[in-house]
């Protein structure tokens, strides 16, 4: 079967697993999450056979009246997912004003240390992960402390939705997120899922967190710590035999002009048809991966 | 009468502790209590990591006669990371674990984890080894951090979170079975059954880590979680155990031990003494006493093996050198 008779194939697949109400369950629930929908609508987004609409309604219906998305289907509180809805929205051409309202809110939201008494603590006396407090970006949920994945999908929603029309706000936010990824990259390159160093050991970084996080920062001047996490990155992804994250791999390393055709071939060995692969945000990750080049890659920040 | 600052001082202290008890009394943390008159703990020997655990462990678990028929268990193994050393519960006991509960008469085995930091879960559970295990029809691997979730009004109140959603899975199993690592832990001193339940926790809604709880606090969420969702048996690995900077960055030990119990307080007593702690220095355990088990050594009746202290004592932190039990 060539490439393009498989990704139809795996195409086929997350499209009948899509839930009447527009969304994606992880696995098979009716419990739709808001990362499965907006991947899966992302992956589906540029095929005539897929249904941009229903997704698209899934997540307007979804909001919350602050702006923010939960991280699943019955939840009501804002989550690190809103940045994920806002990326879909935008590359999926939605103009409307859950856009901006999804922005006021990621503008707004940060991780406890942006708060001044833990920055002081963090600083005074809660030394035994080491980090600079004075740079700090989004966390999963509000009431925690700032994390790689939701600082890094914010840095990108930000980025590309306000490309156009960057106000200061939105340019000082992006500012800080990207200072407090610089911040946290581990000693060997790449990133663990928050801090680089806890009790004086190195921590070793994670592949799906490195990815996501030089997606961030595809546009930022290549600093040391990006070059050493790309050649980590590229040396990992070589063994890999997960699929979430040769998929993430694949979908980072593709941005940085890398070569990924000798990983796509991997992955799509790894999935067969896809229908081996339970988990939804798995499988429209590793479709997003296998048609990497042939559409609008959805985490592109253009300069 | 004259009231001097001394005496000031002094009814302070004294109203403000009989507010605090009665507080205690009329508004108690736990609406639940889990003990029984006396608890059961075993304790086997083990060397290494072979097919032999299996027919030990399932004669370990035939002395505690559980009633699992017809049930559906659920494992909670302590998957963390994907990386090397003992961090993770071994896939040759939760294999065996799953097999042997699968001839004690469970209709179902469910393996469910949710690992705290890693966020791809396939990649835990390919290098904790775990995928030969799960070819077997009756047992079935759940991502307990993107399972379907419901919201549960926690049964203790340490934490102050009121609610957390839970995954279907574990509130559906009928009979919970926390498989720790022995190990220590740079912020809970140790982690071991009730510290396991962390990952029951679901990150979809939570995060990679579960920050929320940390914040919370860690004893404190500890104690809601496992008031909320009851262990009903403990098997715990301390063949290779970790000690110093656990639960990630420390040391093999060779503790050549599994505990068996059913008590999660008790089994955790149990491996604590086996450390060289005092559990009553382990804030979790030592409240947890109160209403998830036993702690007391007169109240655990060891159905096989004793618990003598180990030689040397698991060494931890310096922060956490008040675990430490004092010479007998």
């Amino acid at each position: 079967m060539g490439r393009s008779a498989e990704v139809s194939v795996i195409e086929k697949t997350l499209r009948q697993r899509q839930l009447p109400s527009g969304g994606w369950s992880y696995f098979s629930s009716k419990q739709a999450s808001v990362e499965a929908t907006c991947l899966a609508g992302l992956a589906l987004g540029s095929d005539s056979r897929g249904d941009p609409v229903s997704t698209l309604r899934f997540l307007k219906k979804s909001q919350l009246s602050d702006g923010a998305w939960p991280a699943f289907q019955g939840d009501s509180e804002g989550a690190w997912t809103t940045a994920l809805a806002l990326c879909a929205l935008t590359v999926l051409n939605e103009i409307s004003d859950a856009s901006n309202r999804a922005l006021r809110w990621l503008l707004e939201a940060r991780g406890i240390e942006g708060h001044w008494f833990w920055r002081w603590k963090f600083k005074t006396s809660d030394r035994n992960v080491q980090f600079d407090p004075d740079k700090y970006g989004w966390p999963w949920i509000s009431g925690s402390a700032s994390w790689v994945i939701p600082t890094a999908f914010s840095v990108i929603a930000i980025k590309q939705f306000t490309v156009c029309n960057r106000s200061e706000a939105s340019e000082n936010r992006i500012h800080l997120g990207v200072e407090m990824l610089l911040d946290r990259g581990c000693v060997d390159g790449g990133w663990n899922s928050g801090n680089s160093v806890v009790y004086g050991v190195p921590l070793r970084a994670h592949l799906e967190a490195t990815a996501i996080a030089l997606l961030a920062l595809q546009d930022e001047r290549r600093s040391e710590l990006i070059q050493r996490s790309l050649v980590w990155l590229k040396k990992e992804a070589d063994s890999v035999d997960s699929v979430s994250s040769l998929a993430w791999c694949i979908l980072s390393l593709f941005v940085y002009q890398e070569s990924v055709e000798a990983l796509k071939n991997r992955l799509a060995t790894l999935l067969g048809d896809g229908r081996d692969i339970r988990n939804n945000a798995t499988l429209a990750t590793a479709l997003l991966a296998l048609k990497c080049g042939e559409m609008i890659h959805p985490f592109v920040v253009l300069r | 009468m004259k009231l001097d600052r001394r005496r000031f001082l002094g009814s302070s202290v004294s109203v403000a502790a009989t507010v605090g008890i009665a507080a205690e009394w009329a508004w108690p943390k736990h609406s639940v209590s889990y003990r029984r008159p006396r608890s059961a703990v075993a304790v086997l020997n083990a060397d290494e990591y072979s097919e032999k655990i299996e027919a030990l462990l399932l004669d370990g678990l035939r002395l505690f006669r559980l009633n699992v028929l017809g049930k559906t268990v659920l494992l909670k193994p302590n998957l963390v990371e994907d990386v090397p050393g003992p961090v993770n519960t071994s896939a040759t006991l939760v294999g065996a674990a799953a097999r042997s509960f699968l001839r004690l008469g469970a209709s179902r085995v469910v393996i469910g984890e949710g690992p705290g930091h890693q966020r791809d879960t396939e990649l835990v559970v390919q290098s904790a080894g775990l995928k030969p295990h799960l070819s077997e029809r009756q047992i079935e691997f759940v991502d307990l951090n993107r399972d379907e979730l419901r919201k549960v009004k926690l049964k203790a109140n340490y934490s102050g979170l009121g609610e957390l959603w839970l995954p279907r899975s574990v509130l559906d199993a009928d009979f919970v079975v926390s498989m720790p690592k022995v190990k220590t832990h740079h912020w809970a001193g140790v982690t071991l059954s009730l510290k396991n339940m962390f990952g029951i926790v679901p990150g979809m809604k939570y995060g990679w880590p579960k920050n929320l709880l940390h914040w919370s606090g860690i004893h404190e969420s500890i104690l809601d979680i496992c008031a909320t969702v009851p262990i009903h048996f403990v098997i715990a690995d301390g063949i290779t155990a970790m000690e110093g900077n656990g639960p990630l960055q420390g040391s093999a030990r060779q503790l050549g031990k599994i505990v068996l119990a059913d008590d999660p307080v008790a089994a955790d007593a149990t491996c604590a003494r086996l450390m060289g702690f005092d559990p009553l220095r382990v804030r979790h355990i030592s409240e947890g006493c109160h209403f998830l088990g036993n702690l007391r050594e007169d109240r655990i009746r060891v159905l096989a093996e004793g618990v003598g202290a180990p030689t040397r004592p698991f060494s931890v932190l310096p922060e956490f050198r008040y675990l430490f039990a004092a010479k007998s």
